[in-house]
């Protein structure tokens, strides 16, 4: 049985483009130096030691021979079987000249960023074995916590991607990386020759300095060449809208942190908008109990992910977002007319009045956001009402800010490229909707995937994934930080700069020679460029200037009904615009609100639903404006009525083997205008089931979530009183003395550490960063749709999303009751009234690590026990597949590979009879001989299984069919932060792992996580910032009345409503438990 | 009568076959399913004839000089051919045996040195851990330094990690003699043996070592 994979090398034959032959000095940071040295070509080339998995014809001496021989004349059979379980003979394949400084089996770290249209997130990456394994935030990033988010942790498997871009073409046919490359002179030729005429460019935006230079050098020598810039989720507003509003070139920075009151105005600014890891990280400092929390006012259509977390949420189409920001500028500043954008209906005025009373009352630590889809007027009026408040300097500072994103007008596009259009990156004929090649000259394309556009394209160029490029980007803030590669490109890809300095024609065309010129500074600031990751003081000084626009004037929303409804698209929490749609841990994950994995849907009301007459998984036709699209329904809780949602970027026709055809397109529909009126939805009749993988959106009547109001707790916090406990809540857990004494009471006494996590779920806002980065540290499979739907996704860590509602709105019979509120799935709550106006809570649920566990009583060949330091442990060779311990877990957080996921492609993952070894074959040949040959590769294509190796954590055992798995407090990131420890202690006692001394390792959640919400540590070290927590006020066990003692525990959720406020409520969630049978209280 | 007499035995005679079958499966599979039976003793031809006896034994070198990541990383890792060509680049310069070695160091093209002692995939052994504590190599390697060519010479099964685990002041010795593979407490077993339980039992409480025998230690 070999559960962990062996790394076959993955032959890399790439001339070393990023070199600096100058400098031979070896930097541990830098690749640069090392990247054109045989040895890091050695070093690439071969994966060390090379495990070749194959039984060499001549392999046994003859002594083993003669030994196998004696076997067998002893045991006539069973010897045979002896031969056959010899391991094969492997060989060890050491360097021929050793590289400085490197370690065979320790991982190395660099520093890099992953470039974003408005703003780059700065990481450090694991290398093991010179292949990049793991994502990580840049901690030492000025005001970082290492948190990033779900794109950048998932970003790591499009490098390992098989359906990437892997070939230079031309009509379709591979041509060589040499010829390709000639064809680009011959274009740089042609047009300094004509001065650019006929020429046309179509870009991303990008923060890139180096590129900005580019494109200069190309202005300056192709003046007739034009330059468009197009994204399909369009990130520069807040730039262009502040540019207009303050008449001169400024970004917006916002303060979370400082704010002390919120408004978004539609701006899902923890969700889907660029630098959710920034905003998430300053939104949750900003909201601490015990330090005073913000007060967050959402105005939003759809139910966001910022919605979720508001202390106020109105729901309101989004086209009204302007009459509403109109009429709270009115309040503030009664100069202003609140009509000038028509009435605003169906919102309670003293909303407004007291919500305006609230910013003002916060003065210059108010802040007002407007979201990314939400038009230019809508802006202004954010900015002025931060302008009248003082929040102009404080809550939001401006940066001079130069690059100028997107803006040309698309539609003179292929006039303007009457000889070549030269696409870079992006995926124009998916988001544009091209029905053939543009009518244009040549089309020369650098692209990241086989896609829509390289269909159209006459020349295609694969680029260079971020992890094998050299570049340089601007961080949300402004910093410089440095792209730099931790690989050499897998499938010889281009990077933009190298692209576009050989389509200027430059001398220059090596990206890291480019990167180094547009580098500012010596040569040691360029290594500690590289080294840290950022350019230190790279900030651009913020200016102050006063608003410098009047009121720009524009329409408000119209009157919608059902048959004129109201179609706002977004940019999706998982594929983005499209880009990650081959991306399955992406896809698998469910989406932080509707809870949906491998598809998209048409979000709508209850109300709106009811209306036309459809419900969930029905399937619709939706037109505007003389285009149509066919989706499936999905009734969100929350949502604003005649309003329906649509995500972006699915329904991809060639994105490869994960993303081709799931979903549908709403890009279809989609002109440019992010929010439209004038829709209408007619029933196909024709249903589709949709994966959802949290069908009960209420707690069935347990605590598992508990929320207090801020005026609850202030007290308790002063006094240092626990109230989160069950106690409190009028449940007195039974006094049970255990008839055998705990083996851990006895362990505790010698272990060195008892590990133990907290997790603040006022700090989480539920974003789902935390279950990227578990899948991959954990090398969690994904496993497709089907399997989905069948309650087979493996996630270690899921993030539970409920919905609660004023108890007076709901039908709330007993707790046994089938027919009670709280014991609905979606099939028919989707028809409760009570989910139009609803809270939503989430909490992160993975494994408890139970001192008294329930799972390991039940185990029959004790496969799950606890370690001395209090770590509920698996053992996967032992693991029988019994699945007793899933049963007998009350957390639901065990999970069981019910097929070979890794070994199995998505197709073979579906239906009802699943095919074998024996019926299947891959690339031709019956998988039964292919397992003869290698018994790892199983279903898998040979490209698709080398790739798959790649990326796997070399530290953590693959699991195969019929084991079960679960979280393991990242058991392989403690071993290796307790051996370090001991290595370094040598002959001394100092062995233990503390906070003090910074040795406790962090849990790949924990450290993606941006908030900060979940921490774990030593509970045993008084001064552990664990202990600390476990001490608050707040602190609190799910389910503590089942005794399972669980080390993992939660800090209750703390709202702060505001009193005046006409939504003011106690939190809903409360209601449901304290309703329950459990507690002692009654109804009340 | 359609079965003869003799036929009533057929049963027993059955039954005690299967009995005798029984055993000698059960006792073979104990005795020759385990690693101590198939892989002590492993001795595979390397493609260089590299004498551990005359480098570690005779010449006295240390082993970190060419496993020089045992004390950093799980893997002692294998020296390069340009270490070996430290020495060689004076000594033996033109023998034949050693032109693998220099083509190597030459080219950068790896010697296929054939693996002896492995683990399976799920155990993580880390060496660090284990030398810079006072696990001697020859705990796990045997007297390597005696080796003409290396031979597997412990079993390395779980139950010869557990032994160990169980007990670890068994085995442990000053940090400094770890590479010295025939260092020994005293000539005279007798007060070897004192000197070990007396000494084991001081470095276990000194350096608090753990007697790790959870399944986490090894399994991840």
């Amino acid at each position: 049985m070999n559960l962990r994979m062996t790394i076959d090398d993955l032959s890399m034959s790439q001339p070393a483009t990023n070199s600096n032959s100058a400098n031979a000095r070896r930097y541990w940071r830098s690749l640069e130096e090392l990247a054109d040295t045989p040895e890091f070509k050695e070093w690439l080339q071969r994966e060390f030691p090379r495990g070749a998995s194959e039984m060499e014809a001549d392999g046994h001496s003859r002594r083993n021979f003669l030994k196998l021989m004696s076997a067998s004349f002893a045991l006539a059979g069973i010897a045979t079987l002896g031969a056959g379980c010899r391991k094969p003979e492997e060989h060890l394949e050491p360097h021929g000249q050793q590289p400085e400084n490197y370690v065979y089996g320790e991982a190395q770290y660099f520093a890099t960023a992953m470039p974003a249209r408005t703003g780059a997130v700065p990481l450090v990456v694991k290398s093991s074995e010179g292949r990049p394994v793991k994502i990580e935030g840049n901690a030492l990033f000025p005001g970082g916590n290492g948190g990033t988010d779900r794109y950048a942790q998932a970003s790591i498997l499009d490098l390992y991607d098989p359906d990437r871009a892997r070939r230079f073409t031309h009509d379709h046919q591979e041509v060589s990386r040499e010829e390709a490359l000639k064809f680009l002179d011959e274009l740089a030729h042609q047009f300094s020759a004509s001065q650019g005429e006929g020429l046309a460019f179509l870009a991303e935006s990008s923060t890139s300095p180096s590129r900005a230079r580019l494109q200069k050098i190309i202005a300056q020598k192709f003046p007739k060449a034009r330059w468009f810039t197009h994204d399909a989720i369009d990130s520069g507003i807040h730039q262009r809208a502040a540019t207009q509003a303050f008449g001169r070139p400024v970004k917006p920075v916002f303060h979370f942190d400082k704010a002390r009151v919120i408004l978004s105005l539609d701006c899902d600014f923890l969700g889907s908008e660029d630098g959710v890891h920034e905003h998430i990280r300053k939104f949750a400092a900003g909201r601490k109990a015990e330090e005073g929390m913000n007060r967050l006012y959402a105005v939003e259509s759809l139910f966001t992910l910022t919605g979720a977390n508001a202390d106020h949420r109105l729901r309101l189409p989004a086209g009204s977002v302007a009459q509403l920001g109109l009429a709270l500028l009115a309040e503030i500043d009664k100069s202003q007319s609140a009509d000038a954008l028509g009435q605003l209906a169906g919102v309670d005025p003293k909303w407004i009045t007291e919500c305006a009373n609230d910013l003002k009352a916060a003065g210059g630590l108010a802040l007002v956001v407007a979201g990314q889809r939400q038009p230019t007027v809508v802006h202004w009026l954010a900015h002025a009402i931060n302008d009248l408040l003082g929040a102009m300097g404080n809550a939001v500072t401006l940066l001079p800010w130069q690059i100028n994103p997107a803006g040309a007008d698309l539609r003179n596009l292929a006039s303007a490229a009457k000889d070549t259009l030269v696409i870079l990156g992006g995926n124009p004929a998916y988001h544009l909707n091209w029905p053939a090649k543009p009518k244009s000259g040549t089309v020369v394309r650098l692209g990241a995937g086989e896609d829509e556009t390289s269909e159209k394209s006459d020349w295609n160029f694969p680029a260079a994934h971020y992890l094998e490029s050299w570049g340089d980007a601007l961080a949300f803030n402004g910093t410089l930080l440095a792209v730099q590669p931790l690989v050499q490109p897998l499938f010889n890809g281009l990077t933009e700069l190298e692209f576009l300095a050989r389509l200027a024609g430059e001398t220059q065309t090596s990206p890291h020679e480019i990167v180094r010129a547009t580098f500012d500074g010596t040569e040691e600031d360029w290594k500690k460029f590289l080294f840290n990751g950022f350019k230190a003081g790279s900030v651009p000084e913020a200016v102050e200037v006063k608003l410098n626009s009047a009121f720009p004037g524009g329409s408000g929303g119209e009157t919608l009904s059902k048959d004129r409804l109201e179609v706002v698209f977004f940019r999706d929490a998982k594929v983005d615009d499209g880009r990650f749609a081959n991306n399955g841990w992406l896809q698998e994950l469910p989406d932080p609100i509707t809870k949906m994995t491998w598809d998209n849907a048409v979000l709508i009301s209850r109300r709106t639903a009811s209306e036309l007459g459809v419900q969930n998984g029905g399937m619709v036709e939706i037109s505007l404006n003389g285009r149509g699209v066919k989706g499936p329904i999905w009734v969100q809780p929350g949502m604003a009525d005649y309003s329906l949602g649509l995500a972006l970027g699915y329904g991809r026709e060639q994105a490869g083997r994960v993303g081709t055809g799931v979903g549908f397109n709403a890009g279809k529909l989609f002109s440019g205008k992010y929010i439209e009126t004038g829709a209408t939805l007619k029933k196909t009749g024709e249903t589709q089931v949709l994966a959802c993988t949290q069908h009960h959106w209420s707690m069935e009547g347990r605590p598992a979530v508990r929320e207090f109001n801020l005026g609850e707790v202030t007290e308790a916090v002063e006094k240092n009183e626990n109230v989160a406990e069950e106690k409190f809540h009028g449940i007195e857990p039974p006094v049970v003395r255990s008839l055998y004494p705990n083996p851990l009471d006895e362990a505790k006494k010698t272990a060195l550490h008892q590990w133990g996590m907290t997790i603040d779920l006022s700090a989480c806002v539920g974003c789902g960063t935390c279950i990227v980065a578990c899948q991959s540290e954990n090398n969690i499979p994904i496993v497709g749709k089907d399997q989905v739907l069948r309650g087979r996704e493996m996630h270690w860590l899921r993030v539970d999303r409920y919905f609660t509602t004023d108890p007076k709105r709901k039908h709330n019979p007993s707790r046994f009751d089938p027919s009670a509120d709280m014991n609905q799935t979606d099939e028919r709550q989707q028809f409760q009234e009570w989910i139009d106006d609803v809270q939503a809570v989430n909490q992160p649920m993975l494994c408890q690590h139970c001192e008294t566990a329930p799972c390991e009583n039940v185990c029959p060949v004790a496969a799950t026990v606890h370690d001395q330091e209090g770590l509920n442990v698996m053992a996967y060779n032992r693991c029988i597949g019994t699945r007793y311990c899933s049963n007998n877990c009350p957390y639901k957080v065990r999970r069981f590979n019910f097929l070979d996921y890794n070994k199995r492609p998505l197709t073979e993952l579906k239906g009802t009879l699943y095919s074998t070894t024996l019926t299947h074959k891959t690339e031709g040949e019956r998988d039964l001989f292919r397992w003869l040959k290698d018994p790892n590769s199983g279903m898998r294509t040979e490209d698709e299984w080398d790739l798959i190796k790649l990326s796997k954590n070399p530290d953590v055992t693959v699991r195969m069919r019929g084991v079960m798995e679960k979280c393991t407090y990242c058991t392989q990131r403690i071993e290796h932060a307790k051996i370090a420890q001991k290595a370094k202690a040598g002959a001394s006692d100092n062995v233990r792992l503390t906070d003090a001394a910074g040795s406790v390792p962090q849990t790949a959640c924990q450290q993606a996580c941006p908030a900060g919400a979940i921490v774990f540590g030593d509970v045993s070290d008084e001064k552990s910032s664990v202990s600390r927590r476990k001490l608050s006020p707040l602190n609190y066990s799910v389910l503590g009345d089942l005794l399972t003692k669980p080390r993992t525990t939660y800090l209750a959720r703390v709202r702060n409503p505001n009193p005046a406020m006409p939504d003011s409520l106690a939190p809903f969630s409360t209601e449901e438990y304290e309703n329950g049978l459990l507690t002692k209280k009654g109804n009340s | 009568m359609i079965f003869p007499k003799w036929t009533n035995s057929v049963p027993l005679v059955l039954a005690a076959a299967a009995a005798l079958a029984g055993a000698g499966v059960a006792a073979g599979v104990t005795i020759y399913f385990t690693p101590k039976y198939y892989r002590v003793g492993y001795q595979p031809v390397q493609p260089v004839p590299f004498s551990h006896q005359v480098h570690a034994g005779q010449l006295g070198l240390d082993c970190r000089y060419c496993h020089n990541g045992v004390e950093k990383s799980w893997f002692a890792n294998l020296p390069g051919a340009s270490t070996c060509m430290n020495c060689h680049n004076q000594v033996l310069k033109e023998d034949p045996r050693l032109q693998i070695v220099r083509d190597s160091a030459t080219n950068n093209t790896p010697i296929p040195w054939v693996q002896v002692h492995k683990l399976p995939d799920y155990v993580f052994f880390n060496h660090s851990v284990h030398v810079t504590r006072g696990v001697s190599c020859a705990a796990c390697h045997g007297r390597i330094d005696q080796m003409e060519e290396v031979r597997h010479d412990k079993s390395l099964s779980m139950s010869f990690c557990l032994d160990c685990h169980r007990d670890p002041a068994a085995s442990l010795r000053p940090v400094d003699t770890v590479t010295k593979l025939d260092w020994q407490w005293s000539t005279n077993a007798v007060e070897a043996a004192r000197l070990q339980a007396l000494n084991g039992k001081k470095f276990v409480h000194d350096w608090k070592v753990e007697s790790l025998q959870n399944c986490s230690a090894c399994h991840r």
